[in-house]
């Protein structure tokens, strides 16, 4: 730390002397220069081992030896088949894609939901919303895991929702776990704060008068709602969607606890090659392609958010 | 209100082993070590005893490849202990020399997971195989057959463990086939019973499995033969299987993982935790069996109380698998939750 203070104190006069601007841009180099350090140590540092491994060479028993091997990527479309002989086999791919499908239908069913829920806490009195906000996050002051246990009782065999719908003539004994719909209303549950919170400071941002005016040219509630009210929330949906989807990607416990786990998802994959599988090198490889996928979605939204600056 | 916080906060402090001469830090099967044998030892040694949890072989495994755990003491299963020894993750303490080895029961020492019995002093021995409710079935628990090819009365109701560890050798011994086959027809038969089986089962999941099972949402669970014992000695309506083409074994050991930071302090807890009287507190906490010498007439868990933990079939140990087969084991069970 001391030796840190001593730099900001002593370097910049000494460069002051001969470049003129030179102070300025050491202040916001070094100013920022913990944060540098920190983001390098927690993340890009751990991200560069990753990627690192998944070039390395496979150890036989786990664990992996420095080196440069093509065999993780290679193995995600290329294995040894039941014959023998090395074939196309798309069984990682459709656990990437059904991945990238539970994310996305994640993600949706959040933006459809928190839409009119945020704007619904929007136009209430200035108490009144704090008080909904604070609600809506109320659910991360508890653990993750507690919540998902919740909805395994909730849907469980005889739980709350299942004898409500036994007072409508369904059978007894019913239980609504262990399927992709359990697995849904698990997720959406757990990250719709996320979509709810931007989605909310947009909303709040939009100046009521446009829409006055959008009626006032003959715009229908629709048209409002399509060429007016979407367009300026444009940021607050594109962050809840990033929000919403990237942790989906790597969701594990929801698929296993209220789906059953009866279909692998890219974090229960990435988990069983450094366990049983041990296959340290391709387990990297499909944790590299999530931070991809990841990526692509990332600069897609930056660029049409640039687009639209440029347009404006 | 401010008076009793600083009461508790000075009681915490006195309390606290924080001022303790030495250290030791355990990484064990989750809630797995009689917590009134830590704190003898704690407070009779004066070392502050620190305990992390696992729930599976792989997790250890790949935590100490990762190098740098920190822990004194880990407690594989016998198939990853041969790893780790060949590896060279573990410390050779010399445990044939120490006072734990001659209380190890006759049948445990020297095997082949530690042929030299230098690296190890063993802390429980168990099978894993499949439980049922009996509220939910009553119907016959002799074969593997009920579980692995259900016609009609557990469909939909069955609970698997979400890794293949135990699983695969349970499959193996149903169909005969020997544990770390390399022949892909083999294993492609094992898919193929477990592809079927998935028709009928409800869940693959690690966690939860008490409640799971005890609530009815299944029927069936594989499990294991402590924690099915430990159920049933609360109350649970519970029935240990007892399959006629056998159980899958394991014995867990105690090691020293390379670069422990308190070496000295392991070996003490080692000692301690093996004596005949801490081995039977131990085993009335854990509810599974111990290799070591216990005091017999204390032991809670006897033939008639628990007879889950005493198999009159025939009992595989699990096996520490060649690369080649592990792949097979992997690619069986990628296949099946694909």
């Amino acid at each position: 730390m001391s030796d840190i203070s001593h730099h900001q104190a002593v370097v910049p006069e000494k460069l002051v002397q001969g470049k003129p601007h030179a102070r300025g841009w050491n202040l916001a180099v070094l100013g920022v220069l913990p944060s540098w350090l920190l983001m390098g140590f927690a993340l890009i540092i751990p991200i560069l081992i990753i990627v690192a491994v998944s070039f390395s060479v496979r150890g036989a028993y786990g664990g992996f030896d420095w080196g440069f091997d093509l065999a993780g990527y290679k193995q995600i479309l290329f294995n040894e088949g039941w014959s023998g002989e090395i074939e196309f086999t798309p069984q990682y791919l459709v656990i990437i894609l059904r991945t990238l499908l539970l994310a996305g239908v994640t993600t949706l069913l959040c933006l459809t939901l928190a839409v009119p829920v945020a704007y619904y806490i929007a136009s209430q009195p200035p108490f009144r919303k704090a008080l909904l906000v604070y609600l809506v996050t109320l659910p991360f002051w508890m653990s993750m895991i507690l919540r998902v246990y919740a909805w395994m009782i909730i849907l469980g065999r005889d739980g709350p929702l299942p004898q409500f719908l036994q007072f409508f003539g369904a059978p007894s004994g019913l239980t609504l776990m262990y399927n992709d719909g359990a697995t849904l209303a698990a997720m959406v549950y757990t990250y719709i704060p996320l979509m709810v919170l931007p989605v909310f400071a947009s909303i709040e941002k939009l100046d009521g008068t446009l829409i006055e005016a959008a009626h006032d040219l003959y715009g229908s509630r629709w048209t409002a709602l399509r060429r007016v009210i979407l367009p300026l929330t444009a940021p607050g949906i594109a962050s809840g969607a990033i929000l919403v989807f990237v942790p989906s990607l790597g969701a594990v416990l929801e698929p296993i606890l209220m789906g059953g786990g009866k279909q692998m998802m890219m974090g229960s994959l990435i988990q069983l090659q450094f366990g049983g599988g041990r296959n340290w090198p391709f387990g990297s490889a499909i944790a590299v392609m999530l931070m991809i996928f990841v990526m692509i979605v990332l600069v897609l939204i930056a660029l049409r958010a640039r687009r639209k600056e440029v347009a404006a | 209100m401010q008076k009793y916080m600083s009461a508790t906060a000075i009681a915490l402090c006195l309390a606290s082993p924080a001022l303790a001469e030495g250290k030791l830090n355990l990484y064990v099967w989750s809630e797995s070590i009689a917590p009134e044998l830590i704190e003898t030892f704690s407070r009779e040694y004066d070392v502050e005893v620190s305990v992390d949890g696992y729930t599976s072989n792989e997790d250890l495994l790949t935590k100490l490849q990762a190098g740098a755990s920190g822990y004194d003491i880990a407690v594989p299963s016998q198939h990853f202990l041969r790893i780790m020894i060949d590896e060279g993750l573990v410390e050779n303490y010399g445990a044939n020399k120490l006072e734990a080895y001659n209380n190890i029961d006759e049948r445990w020492r020297n095997q082949w997971w530690d042929e030299t019995q230098e690296y190890s002093i063993p802390l429980a021995y168990g099978t894993a195989g499949f439980v049922v409710n009996t509220e939910e079935y009553d119907g016959p628990t002799d074969s593997l057959k009920y579980f692995l090819e259900p016609d009609g009365d557990l469909a939909g109701r069955i609970a698997m463990l979400s890794y293949p560890d135990e699983i695969i050798g349970t499959a193996q011994l149903y169909l005969g086939v020997p544990f770390c086959s390399e022949d892909p027809d083999e294993m492609k038969k094992v898919l193929d019973l477990l592809m079927a089986q998935k028709e009928a089962v409800a869940v693959y999941s690690s966690d939860n499995i008490e409640s799971r099972l005890i609530s009815g949402e299944v029927a069936t669970h594989f499990w294991w033969d402590g924690e099915t014992v430990r159920a049933q000695s609360e109350g649970a309506p519970l029935t240990y299987a007892m399959p006629k083409e056998g159980l899958v074994g394991w014995l867990d050991s105690m090691v020293i993982p390379k670069g422990a930071p308190n070496r000295e302090n392991a070996i003490k807890f080692i000692e301690f935790i093996s004596t005949p009287e801490n081995a039977t507190v131990e085993m009335n906490h854990y509810a599974h069996s111990s290799p070591m010498t216990v005091v017999e007439e204390d032991k809670k868990y006897t033939k008639d109380v628990a007879p889950a933990l005493y198999p009159e079939v025939p009992v595989e140990m699990s096996r520490t698998c060649s690369p080649k087969a592990q792949d097979l084991v992997t690619r069986v069970w990628t296949q099946l939750l694909q």
